[in-house]
């Protein structure tokens, strides 16, 4: 979940509204679905549930949704002037990051404050939104320095210019090998042969996206009112979205806007005046506002809370709404989306909660039903109950414990301790006795869980286990095999034991186990190599079966 | 009398040395008589002590001098520092830094006896100088050698109270009661306590040797009738019971098996799938777009190459892929990307509980129904006091044509009511990508205040029509490890898997107030 901090005093002067305290503000933030992380003096943290609207993820969108839920929208970005220049695309940038969108904003000058949450907003939807700067990375400019129309090039990474923050000229290839930042983003443009570049007209370099600005134009400071911005990416949408959500953030600051027309090399798109406003719609009956939130609300009071989030436009026709989402969200792509939105606007606690009326009958599980009764059985012969996590190690498995058959082991684990997903429960209990040599005893325990086995085409299935052990002084074969008599008994099933090897156990007191004429598992005393391994220190015999062979 | 137990056999013991040896120290009984240890003479000791058959006569402590560490340091040397140092003046050495070349002690032991020396006055400092008006062999150290040192090699002991006060006060001053390594001296108390049978002692061992007493009971007593002569030996039956270890059921399985016994009997039917899943059914049928950052590489456990799990029928697939690429016929305008068929197919451990949802709806569900499962998922997380390697989920849905959001928000409701225990909650706006509108709950815990638990919402259009469900569907979900930490009363959530029996044997169970949403367990 993507967490924000904010300036109090900027959040309220933005929302135009006054500070109504943290248990108000809590309530407010359900607008955005947002709750307050941490908040003291002037500091905000706000954690924001919504992974799908990137819009929110500065002081300037949560300020939006509030301010717009009491005075109605803004209509962002609309009426926008002629564009304030041209950027043109070199077609040698298709397969490497095609895609820009830009603007200028004028009359805002930022304090270093407000410069620093602009620079933010910039990290953080180029981080999260924008992939780490592959599908969209920002640039700020000083407009005033820049001739149009700006190129946006493919050149050979001996290009060279001075980057932001150093004080020689560089090849593009040294900024990534030699620069902090070069390093974490030259993976995205080093397997390419052309490498991105933005310059203007009288061939003075911007920037180098999505690495790095250049030291002489690309760097803004507190007071430069006049500023272009630009965003360049991997993917048309994300692209044209960060664009529109940063033009918004400055027209919320007081910035006049004016778009960028960018002309694609005919193999291309042609020319597109950015940043694109998508004007997202999205329609719906009455009956199916209704239908899914269970209240009569009317068309118009639909409208009037769609307002209230900011919608760029409602219309009612007949018995139909349309509601178009402002130019800052994509979010919309189902009649369910907006609904949501009314009732956002409305607010939760206006429902009245409804108990299901139709009536359904509960079951458990057959094979639960199965599980119980035999843990009933088990701690009647004095057993304890363990649980252990489903997942496990190679080593304590295969190497350790000398399990036959291998688990199902984890492409990609986060540590070798958790690397396999378990096949059996035995070494779950052998880690147990390992770790439990302080607790009197005997010990008698037993664990009934889920395992995973594959076939031997690869398909993976889960089993129920049941695997018993008892572990002490006098410990030994007989004790297991009574417990899972009893167990068998309580059940009236057959068992009977055949003799065989398995490394885990001691040669000739290991057996399968056969419960109504089918091999289900396995018993036997554990081998003195393996206890010792596990650093066991008295005898132990154990066994375990597949809980489906208790069925019958 | 009769009120009182019988003599126990120890104390039966005990009682009988005194009558034939008359008054006796401790250490001679414990040495002479049949009582078994000293365990068994002090219990029983104790027990005729507090009824007044035996009293104690006399007590007295002696304390002995031993020598510690530092002492016998000395007496490795020859000397103790003091006397060494005196010795080492008065021969004419006169700075500290002269006499600390003498390796005999290190320089800590030389400068605590020179500070030891000049705070007794023996030792004076002019210009720089150490100065000793005196013989070494008159000061007291040198009594303390005569007198401590000397008997104590000859394996003599010596009686602290024995010894001359001006002595004694240098053996006391040290003899640390604490850091026993650094002390020169250790002072050794012995108490012994000299015992004598009274009167009603007396009466009391006379009367148990007239009268056959039984003790435990066997079968023969029974057999041959000999009980009908005999007195059975009176029991205290208040003393406190030795622990046993019964068989029982682990306290997470037992909270689990609460929270499955509520949900049935709140009409709930129980699913249950496989720990490994495709991610078809994990998140492609929940209509979570292939590049959610959910499903990157760092959330979820793959499974090895060459492991699968059964694909869907390849119309159902058709149709999911069809929502995702561009709404197919839901209604919806979809995620606007090629959908892989290969991604689907990854097998994975399954990262949450509403994948067994998705199968459910998948194969012809009840209607109106409802299904929960308790489910074991896997998230890609380090372990620590707050993560486990996997965890439980309980989580479920609810059909039916009537379904809305105030039905959503009465299941809430009454999860956390019956489930949770809470009577204080509150509902959020939440997101989920499989749901729209989505709900999320938050309870008030007594100590912790507002926390969430768990959420819910309505399947979204691009979930349920693919699968063939067309009426609204609820889903909902609760986290468990949380809950259960809060019932059982611990700290760190590894706890819950403890491998360690003694701890798992200390968890206290209380089934009936396991989810109040109060501290349940005894253990906080």
């Amino acid at each position: 979940m993507p967490k924000i901090e904010v300036s109090r005093q900027d959040l309220f002067k933005l929302s135009r509204m006054k500070d109504p305290g943290d248990a108000e503000l809590a309530n407010l933030l359900t607008l955005v679905k947002g709750e307050i992380d941490y908040s003291l003096d002037d500091e905000l943290k706000i954690e924001l549930n919504d992974t799908n609207r990137p819009d929110l993820w500065c002081v300037e969108g949560v300020a939006r949704a509030l301010r717009c839920s009491e005075a109605g929208p803004f209509n962002h970005l609309a009426d926008l002037p002629e564009p304030a220049g041209e950027i043109h695309v070199d077609e040698k940038l298709e397969n490497v990051r095609p895609f820009v969108a830009a603007f200028t904003a004028c009359g805002f000058g930022p304090d270093q404050k407000q410069l620093n949450a602009l620079i933010n907003v910039q990290e953080k939807l180029a981080a999260s939104f924008g992939r780490n700067r592959k599908t969209a990375a920002i640039g700020f400019y000083r407009l005033d320095e820049i001739s149009f129309p700006v190129k946006y090039r493919a050149v050979t990474p001996e290009t060279s210019f001075i980057p932001l923050g150093e004080e020689r000229e560089m090849t593009l290839s040294e900024i990534l090998a030699d620069t902090e930042t070069g390093r974490m983003y030259a993976h995205l443009v080093e397997k390419a042969d052309l490498w991105p570049l933005l310059e203007d007209a009288s061939g003075s370099i911007l920037s180098f996206p999505p690495v790095i600005n250049s030291q002489t134009t690309g760097r803004v400071s507190p007071g430069d009112s006049r500023l272009f911005c630009e965003v360049t990416g991997t993917d048309w949408e994300t692209v044209q979205l960060t664009a529109a959500i940063l033009a918004c953030n400055l027209q919320d600051r007081g910035a006049s806007i004016a778009p960028v027309l960018v002309k694609y090399p005919a193999s291309m798109h042609s020319e597109v005046q950015t940043p694109v406003i998508f004007r997202d719609s999205m329609t719906a009956t009455t009956d199916e506002i209704r239908k899914v939130l269970g209240i009569d609300i009317s068309l118009d009071s639909a409208r009037e809370a769609l307002l209230r989030m900011d919608y760029a436009s409602v219309e009612i026709e007949g018995d139909t709404l349309t509601g178009i989402l402002p130019p800052y969200r994509r979010d919309g792509i189902h009649a369910v989306d907006m609904i949501e939105d009314i009732a956002i606007s409305i607010g939760l606690e206006s429902f009245e909660p409804l108990l299901p009326e139709q009536f359904t009958i509960g079951h458990s599980a057959p094979v639960e039903e199965l599980v119980d009764a035999v843990r009933t059985v088990l701690i009647g012969a004095g057993c304890e109950e363990i649980l252990r996590p489903a997942l496990s190690s190679w080593r304590k498995i295969k190497e350790i414990t000398r399990t036959p058959t291998d688990p199902v082991m984890i492409a990609n684990p986060m540590t070798e301790e958790y690397g396999v997903v378990r096949n059996t429960l035995l070494p779950g209990l052998l880690d147990v006795e390992s770790t439990s040599a302080h607790a009197s005893y005997p010990h008698r325990i037993f664990e009934s869980g889920e395992i995973l086995i594959s076939g031997d085409d690869g398909v993976c299935r889960t089993e129920i286990y049941l695997a018993g052990l008892v572990c002490g002084n006098k410990a030994d074969f007989g004790d297991v095999h009574s417990i899972l008599g009893s167990i068998c008994y309580s059940r009236d099933l057959d068992l009977s034991l055949r003799s065989v090897e398995d490394e885990r156990f001691i040669s000739g007191r290991c057996a399968t186990v056969i419960i109504n004429g089918r091999a289900s598992g396995v018993i036997g005393e554990f081998h003195p190599a393996v206890l010792t391994e596990w650093g066991i220190a008295r005898p132990a015999s154990g066994f375990e079966i597949n809980i489906d062979s208790l069925k019958e | 009398m009769t009120e009182e137990r019988d003599l126990h056999p120890l104390e039966k013991k005990l009682l009988t040395y005194l009558e034939n040896n008359g008054k006796s120290s401790d250490a001679d009984i414990i040495r002479e008589s049949d009582l078994p240890d000293e365990g068994s003479f002090r219990r029983a000791a104790q027990w005729l002590l507090s009824r007044e058959l035996i009293i104690e006569e006399s007590r007295e402590e002696k304390v002995f001098v031993e020598l510690g560490p530092l002492g016998t340091q000395n007496l490795e040397v020859g000397s103790s520092p003091e006397l060494a140092m005196l010795r080492a003046v008065a021969g004419g050495s006169n700075s500290l830094q002269e006499i600390q070349q003498d390796t005999s002690f290190d320089r800590g032991r030389w400068g605590s006896a020179f500070g030891a020396l000049i705070k007794g006055g023996l030792l004076k400092k002019a210009d720089g100088k150490i100065l000793f008006d005196g013989k070494p062999e008159e000061t007291v150290f040198q009594k303390v050698w005569d007198l401590v040192y000397l008997p104590l090699s000859d394996g003599a002991e010596i009686r602290f109270t024995d010894l001359p006060e001006n002595i004694a006060e240098i053996v006391e001053s040290r003899s640390p009661r604490r850091g026993k390594s650094r002390a020169e001296f250790i002072l050794n108390g012995i108490v012994t306590s000299i015992l004598d049978i009274t009167a009603e002692g007396r009466e009391a061992l006379k009367k148990s040797l007239e009268t056959v007493t039984i003790g435990v009971m066997t079968p023969e007593i029974l057999a041959e009738g000999s009980w009908k002569d005999a007195r059975f030996r009176r029991y205290q039956v208040d003393i406190p019971p030795s622990r046993i270890h019964t068989g029982r059921l682990h306290p997470y399985r037992q909270f689990l098996d609460t929270v499955r016994k509520r949900f049935i009997g709140l009409g709930f039917s129980e699913m249950r799938g496989s720990l490994a899943e495709n991610e078809f059914w994990n998140n492609d049928a929940l209509f979570m777009p292939q590049f959610h950052p959910a499903r990157d590489i760092h959330d979820v456990y793959y499974l090895e190459e060459g492991r699968s799990v059964p694909p869907p029928s390849d119309e159902l697939e058709k149709r999911v892929a069809a929502a995702h690429e561009n709404g197919g016929d839901t209604g919806s305008r979809g995620w606007g990307y090629r959908f892989s068929r290969r991604q689907s197919l990854q097998a994975i451990l399954r990262s949450q509980g509403t994948s067994l949802s998705a199968r459910t709806l998948g194969s012809n569900p009840d209607i109106p129904g409802k299904y929960f499962a308790i489910a074991r998922c896997f998230r890609y997380d380090q372990v620590d006091a707050t993560h486990l390697p996997d965890f439980f989920q309980v989580e479920g849905i609810v059909l039916g044509e009537k379904i809305n959001l105030r039905y959503l928000l009465g299941l809430l409701k009454l999860l956390a009511e019956e489930i949770a225990g809470a009577s204080d909650y509150k509902f959020l706006p939440a997101y989920f990508p499989f749901t729209e509108p989505s709900v999320e709950m938050h309870i008030k815990h007594p100590r912790l205040g507002w926390i969430e638990v768990g959420g819910a919402g309505l399947f979204r259009p691009e979930v349920c029509l693919p699968l063939g469900i067309d009426v609204p569907v609820i889903a909902w979900g609760l986290g468990l490890d949380r809950m259960a930490m809060l019932a059982l009363g611990l700290n760190d959530i590894r706890d819950l898997i403890t491998p360690d029996l003694s701890r798992l044997r200390n968890m206290k169970i209380q089934p009936d107030r396991l989810l109040t949403g109060r501290e349940g367990g005894a253990n906080a």
